[in-house]
């Protein structure tokens, strides 16, 4: 059984890891791409833990991360992107500055929720550790995506990256039942579809001065 | 249960009709109504869903916007030039949009609930580009991504109360007994964030004045009057798991202050008007977080009449829209030469500035009467300066527009009936509370 936490725990770094990948790329068909492949690493998790702990709704979990989140959501933002070159790349970007950034934001923010709230809190399925540091990790990177980016897609990532987080933090503290995850699932899908329409209409956004105030 | 099940059926069957939605829609708005008298007599126990006295009266608030923005729709979205999407899908949204807020309200469960306020998000969305343009594109994009992002957090706070409770039932855990541990206190903070994004707290509002002031009239009175809210009732659902009174009054307290001085610089009325939806759901939110009988019923009460007030404010803000084409105050000026618009613009200004007799005056006066019985004298003397301020900037910037310089619009492509409407109802909420409740105060 230690073996399957252990790799579970280093799937949930290689999860991190992949946030901060998105982070750092700028080919927007890529980071779509690196966003299915998280949800398969969150799936993962999901069925080891199943396995471990003998759970059928971790396996549920699962199969709904896989087709939902993997397959269509990865599906329906491909689809949008436009072929136009200037699209599929985002030039405007300091990537070393980014990641910077991106890292002092995120250990300010750990250190502000996990170190004086979620460390106190027992997880069900990995108790005396801090496996959720890993989600708390993937939520603010997500933030950060949001915050940090101009296109319209790149926000949505961040967006889907938050939501893959919530998942991860479920599996590890306890899963809600598995019919309000079905909604909540369901509604980002849909979510999605409607971030994919806006997205052609407005690629990218600037500040607008009727806006202001 | 079955009265529950058809609130939520009747505006779906309604949209069936669709190349008759306009009319299907505001004759399921009346049916509805009648079906909330029938709900009040028999209130629903635990169960699925859950209606006691107060969601009954947010469903009220709910449906009577609902059927007046129906009603405002007919001349105001058929009038649209460059419309994002077509009459009849804007109809068909309005009534989702109408089903998942009443959903989020009768439900009996903390998860669906926040999949009702997701909902809210998805099917309001499109409503924003009915007047499509550059800048009504962008305000849409601003209110999905900051408010799903937002309402994520508070996904959190659904999986800690489920974690602490091993339950999401609101009946099972509110009537379970105050629980203190760091996960319910998280739970709680948490959602103080989540859905604070959705009731307008600071500094997560800023989506609040972009989407009000590009979204139609009708839209944007749904919004404010109806929409907060609900988000405000969900939030207050979780704050009675464990009431963390000091931080929600701060909170409230703090974005009273900033709306009041947001309010001191706006040049874009529909944008003031948004402001002030900030500092009336801030206000009612410090109500509700005092946790007192007066702060409730104040709350209550402020809600009520600012709905009908609000939307009365947008549905003048629409009628502006249309006869000036501009929402900038210093352009408009001389609308006291249109005797119905101005009118239901300073009566609708009155109510959302809480001016007596009207319902919001004697509601931010219950609500300052509890917060000054819980000895937070600090948030008290702050609450009253920014409402002072709040009160001076709107009806200045209004009597401008009313009274200054000359006009020559005209209200003949306009509907000045429903705004005067709202206004007046206002009033009657005021009016019927202090006739029939008068003991309280």
């Amino acid at each position: 059984m230690n073996i399957i936490y252990t790799i579970i725990y280093l799937i949930a770094a290689l999860i991190t890891i992949t946030g901060f990948y998105i982070q750092g790329n700028k080919y927007i068909r890529s980071m779509a791409m690196t966003q299915g492949f998280q949800s398969l690493l969150i799936a993962m998790v999901s069925f080891m833990l199943g396995f471990a702990l003998k759970e059928y709704t971790f396996f549920i979990l699962g199969i709904l991360v896989i087709i939902l989140r993997m397959f269509l959501v990865t599906y329906f933002l491909i689809n949008k992107i436009p072929k136009n070159k200037s699209y599929v790349y985002e030039s405007k970007i300091s990537t070393t500055y980014l990641l910077i950034m991106d890292l002092i934001f995120i250990i300010i923010s750990i250190f502000i929720v996990y170190s004086v709230s979620f460390v106190y809190i027992k997880t069900t399925t990995f108790p005396a550790s801090n496996i959720l540091l890993f989600p708390l990790l993937l939520f603010f990177q997500g933030l950060f995506l949001i915050s940090s980016r101009r296109r319209t897609m790149a926000q949505v990532l961040g967006y889907i990256e938050e939501e893959n987080a919530l998942i991860l933090l479920g599996v590890f503290i306890l899963p809600v039942p598995m019919i309000i995850e079905t909604s909540v699932f369901l509604d980002v899908l849909i979510l999605v579809v409607i971030f994919s329409v806006i997205s052609i209409e407005k690629p990218v956004h600037e500040k607008m001065e009727e806006l202001r105030g | 249960m079955i009265v529950n099940i058809l609130i939520l059926i009747i505006p779906l069957i309604a949209s069936i009709f669709y190349k008759n939605i306009k009319n299907s829609s505001a004759i399921a708005s009346i049916i509805e109504l009648f079906l909330l008298v029938f709900l009040y007599f028999n209130e629903t126990g635990p169960g699925f869903f859950f209606v006691d006295n107060i969601s009954i009266i947010f469903i009220l608030m709910v449906d009577s916007i609902y059927l007046l923005s129906l009603l405002y729709s007919r001349k105001y979205v058929h009038s649209i030039k460059n419309r994002g999407i077509s009459e009849n899908f804007y109809y068909l949204l309005m009534n989702f949009f109408y089903v998942s807020m009443v959903f989020a309200l009768m439900v009996n469960n903390y998860g669906f609930m926040w999949v009702g306020i997701e909902t809210t998000t998805i099917s309001s969305a499109l409503l924003l580009i009915t007047e499509k343009s550059d800048t009504s594109l962008e305000a849409t994009w601003r209110y999905i991504i900051i408010v799903s992002a937002g309402v994520t957090f508070a996904f959190i706070s659904v999986i800690l109360i489920y974690y602490s409770f091993h339950t999401l039932t609101v009946t099972t855990i509110i009537y379970s007994g105050v629980k203190d541990t760091v996960a319910v206190r998280l739970a709680v903070g948490i959602a103080l964030v989540g859905f604070g994004t959705k009731v307008g707290v600071f500094p997560v509002h800023t989506w609040l004045p972009d989407a009000h002031s590009e979204a139609p009239s009708p839209v944007s009175a749904m919004f404010s009057g109806v929409l907060l809210p609900v988000a405000l009732y969900v939030l207050y659902r979780i704050y009675e798991i464990f009431p963390l009174r000091e931080l929600f009054v701060w909170a409230g307290t703090i974005s009273v202050l900033f709306a009041a001085i947001f309010l001191g610089y706006q040049r874009n009325y529909k944008r003031m008007f948004a402001y002030s939806t900030m500092e009336n759901m801030n206000i009612a939110l410090i109500g509700l977080s005092t946790f007192t009988y007066f702060g409730m019923i104040g709350s209550l009460l402020l809600l009520l009449s600012h709905s009908f007030g609000k939307a009365g404010a947008f549905y003048s803000s629409g009628n502006i829209y249309k006869m000036s084409d501009t929402k900038n105050i210093a352009d408009i000026g001389g609308l006291i030469n249109n005797r119905m618009s101005s009118v239901s613009l300073l009566l609708s200004s009155f109510a959302v500035t809480g001016t007596p007799p009207y319902g919001t005056f004697f509601g931010e006066f219950l609500i300052l009467y509890s917060v000054f019985q819980i000895h937070f004298y600090a948030q008290f003397i702050i609450i009253v300066l920014s409402l002072f301020l709040a009160f001076v900037s709107i009806n200045f910037n209004v009597s401008k527009m009313i009274f200054r310089g000359k006009s020559d619009y005209s209200e003949n492509s306009v509907s000045t009936l429903i705004p005067l409407i709202a206004a007046i109802i206002s009033i009657a909420v005021g009016v019927v509370f202090l006739v029939v409740y008068n003991e309280i105060l």
